[in-house]
């Protein structure tokens, strides 16, 4: 097993049996087998049992505010390029109170990885409904069930044409490591949604729940077909995991439209003060 | 505005205005202009006629008027036949204008204090800036768009403004020189972001032009109520500074400096300006940006970098991911050195007390006051009252009236106050319903003598604030 991207003398604070385990391994086992640096890889995250996750990874992170992972992921890309930025989070993290961000993060396309822990379940706050609770779920808020239609992330995502768009399942966590590792070498934003079980508030949605409940994309299903994908990302119960749907396109992403090509690290990057005298002059 | 006319007023107005009275000059301008076209002409007529009846050489005008309008030629001949017209005007009642110093005009610069923040940020070494749009504020967003084919400023439209204080902190924890612009609307929704800013020791830097509230207020009017939020907004204390400049050389030096303390500090500062002093347009003599030095204060990390070590005066060395071998651990929650997450209480009291040190260290650095006068009265502002202030005193000519000006007004330091000691009266003007910085005067134990505040959405113009303070003169004296 995997050690590179261990973090020493921490304390875990999620309860046994959490799905939060397994994507934690999972992303550090990923990060290492594609060789990415520590120094050069930033994990952003919000609150939530699943923002504590890099944490526990040894490497850089800025644990910021509930929803705000993704602008400040976006920063962060904005000032290196050449930095690996994960944003990473929960449903009701980045679904919720980040939704705003979600829409106009999709639209811009900066190249980062998009980890979403969906356990259809706010764990922190202890066991309210989140944005992806399925109708009719209880809970000592949602006392008669859940009544509003659960957030679709795959196909927002799609209608905003998102380049990588992926759902796993971290009960079959082989399955996952690949999705995610294509997530990675995708160029510009990727969304994997990790469905993973909260075994203390949602006795629902169980690890035996999500497997009966999903299936897994086989070799003739076209990742390429925009279409294709849409109507892919409605299917619910069982829902379809895997790449719905990779862009054959390069799209050019958010900091080479702002900033160009090989642009330099704004850490490095001073102005011509002889350039502001000559255009201050000119009033 | 005709409470403000007096017997030194001429009023200019189209012959349809009115009856012609003494200080009424009416004059057929819609019709003149109409002579040629379109209804449209009618400002380029009544420069003319202002250039004529101030007896202003009128190649300036024409020089101008070219430049302004290259593709329409018919201004120029407008411009010509207003200048006629004016030139025949008896000009009673106004004084001539002075000479102009053509070599004091050599080093004069036109311009407004958006465009003055603007320098000033650039000279602070800004090369991010991600805002959303909003009034008075958006012109240093416009202006910061504009030198980005200039220099290389990396810019975003957000979708909010929570976004673009997040994307800002984003920016600066990974190396950039980021800022924001807002008014107190869309700084409301920064209050957060100000507090992980704070909390997690990554600077910031926040244009903050001031227009009245609350909510959409008066929308493209003055005033300078902003000062509490600025201070007080974000959960949990955390050190900061507010800045407010109160002239074009202030804008620059204050807008370079919100730059260096945030670096230097790690934590949010904020720039105060209104629509008054971003919009107005005033003139500076040469700055020399080669004397704003380029500091910067991130350092090189090695393996074991700890973000939050401890140190004497509370401020631990920067690290920026990928320069240098350590990892960079920035965090929102409460944590210990490392970056870690803690509910340790010893560790909750000693992080708490490293970043009450970086204040104690900040308000070292705080400016003293500038002081214009003799007086024992101290007539005190902040900020965009400043040229105000000074034309009334210099009008008033009381030897016993002193202007003290503030551009930094928080955190105050008691060096900083020591200025107030040897006045007998302290008189605070404010553009605001509540006395604000007053306050702030009051919490260090200053008697403040009377208060003069406004809150109608202007400025201070210059003939009322005269009156408002021989008035208080005579309640207090």
């Amino acid at each position: 097993m995997s050690q590179l991207f261990d973090k020493e003398d921490v304390d875990v604070a999620w309860c046994k049996g959490c799905g939060n385990f397994g994507i934690l391994k999972l992303l550090k086992e990923v990060l290492e087998e594609l060789e990415v640096k520590k120094n050069s890889t930033v994990i952003v995250s919000g609150i939530g049992q699943a923002a504590k996750t890099p944490y526990y990874i040894d490497a850089n992170m800025f644990g910021v505010l509930h929803g705000r992972a993704l602008p400040v992921a976006t920063g962060v890309k904005l000032s290196n390029e050449n930095l690996c930025v994960i944003a990473e989070g929960g449903d009701g993290d980045m679904y919720g109170e980040g939704g705003n961000h979600l829409i106009h993060t999709i639209r811009r396309n900066p190249d980062i990885v998009h980890i979403v822990h969906n356990n259809m379940v706010y764990g922190l706050t202890k066991g309210q409904a989140s944005p992806t609770s399925q109708k009719g779920f209880e809970t000592k808020v949602q006392v008669e069930g859940v009544k509003n239609e659960p957030f679709n992330p795959l196909a927002v995502a799609l209608s905003l044409k998102a380049g990588f768009v992926s759902r796993v399942n971290i009960g079959d966590a082989e399955h996952a490591k690949e999705v995610l590792k294509e997530a990675f070498r995708h160029h510009g934003y990727a969304l994997v949604d990790i469905l993973q079980p909260c075994v203390t508030f949602n006795k629902t949605n169980t690890y035996h729940w999500f497997k009966e409940n999903t299936y897994t994309l086989d070799k003739s299903y076209d990742a390429g077909d925009f279409e294709g994908a849409v109507k892919k990302s409605f299917e619910t119960l069982p829902m379809p995991i895997g790449v719905l749907y990779k862009s054959r396109k390069n799209t050019p992403t958010f900091e080479q439209e702002i900033r160009g090509e090989d642009a330099k690290a704004l850490h490095s990057v001073t102005h011509d003060i002889a350039k502001i005298q000559e255009l201050f002059e000119g009033y | 505005m005709q409470p403000r006319c007096n017997e030194k007023t001429i009023v200019f107005a189209d012959e349809t205005f009115g009856e012609k009275g003494d200080e009424l000059i009416l004059l057929a301008m819609k019709e003149s202009a109409k002579k040629f076209g379109n209804a449209k002409y009618a400002n380029t007529y009544i420069s003319g006629i202002l250039f004529g009846f101030l007896r202003i050489d009128k190649s300036f005008l024409i020089q101008s008027i070219t430049e302004h309008f290259k593709e329409d030629e018919v201004n120029k001949e407008v411009a010509e036949l207003g200048y006629e017209e004016g030139h025949k005007l008896e000009n009673k009642s106004f004084e001539k204008l002075p000479n102009t110093d053509n070599e004091l005009v050599q080093k004069l610069h036109l311009m407004d204090g958006t465009t003055a923040c603007g320098f000033g940020f650039l000279a602070g070494g800004c090369n991010m800036i991600t805002s959303y749009p909003m009034s008075p504020s958006t012109g240093v967003l416009n202006f910061m768009a504009s030198m980005s084919k200039e220099f290389d400023i990396a810019l975003e439209q957000s979708e909010d403004e929570i976004a673009s204080l997040h994307m800002v902190l984003g920016g600066w924890y990974g190396g950039a020189r980021a800022m924001t612009t807002t008014s107190g609307g869309g700084f409301a929704l920064m209050g957060e972001a100000l507090s992980l800013s704070g909390m997690s020791e990554t600077p910031a830097v926040i244009y903050l032009a001031q227009r009245p509230g609350p909510a959409t207020g008066l929308p493209t009017r003055s005033e300078q109520g902003d000062l509490n939020m600025g201070i007080y907004s974000g959960h949990g204390p955390f050190p900061r500074a507010v800045l407010a400049p109160g002239s074009l050389q202030e804008c620059i030096d204050y807008a370079y400096l919100a730059f260096e303390l945030a670096d230097r500090f790690a934590i949010p500062v904020v720039v105060l300006s209104d629509q008054y002093l971003a919009d107005s347009v005033s003139m500076i003599e040469d700055v020399d940006f080669a004397s704003y030095e380029q500091r910067r204060y991130s350092v090189k990390t090695e393996e074991g970098y700890q973000r939050y070590a401890e140190t004497k005066n509370g401020i631990s060395p920067r690290g920026i991911p990928a320069f240098g071998d350590g990892v960079i651990c920035s965090v929102g929650d409460e944590h210990d050195e490392r970056g870690q997450i803690t509910e340790d209480y010893k560790m909750r009291e000693q992080m708490v007390a490293k970043r009450a040190r970086k204040k104690s260290e900040l308000i070292k650095e705080a400016i003293v006051p500038e002081v214009i006068g003799e007086g024992d009265i101290a007539i005190i502002g902040w900020g965009s009252t400043k040229g105000s202030i000074a034309e009334v005193l210099d009008n008033l000519k009381n030897p016993r009236l002193a202007q003290v000006h503030f551009t930094w007004v928080y955190p105050l330091s008691k060096e900083q106050l020591q200025v107030l000691k040897k006045f007998s009266y302290l008189i605070v003007v404010e553009n605001n319903a509540e006395g604000a910085f007053a306050d702030q005067l009051k919490l260090h134990d200053l008697k403040i003598h009377k208060q003069i505040l406004q809150s109608n959405g202007f400025n201070f113009f210059v003939d009322q604030l005269g009156p408002m303070i021989e008035e208080s003169l005579k309640e207090i004296l």
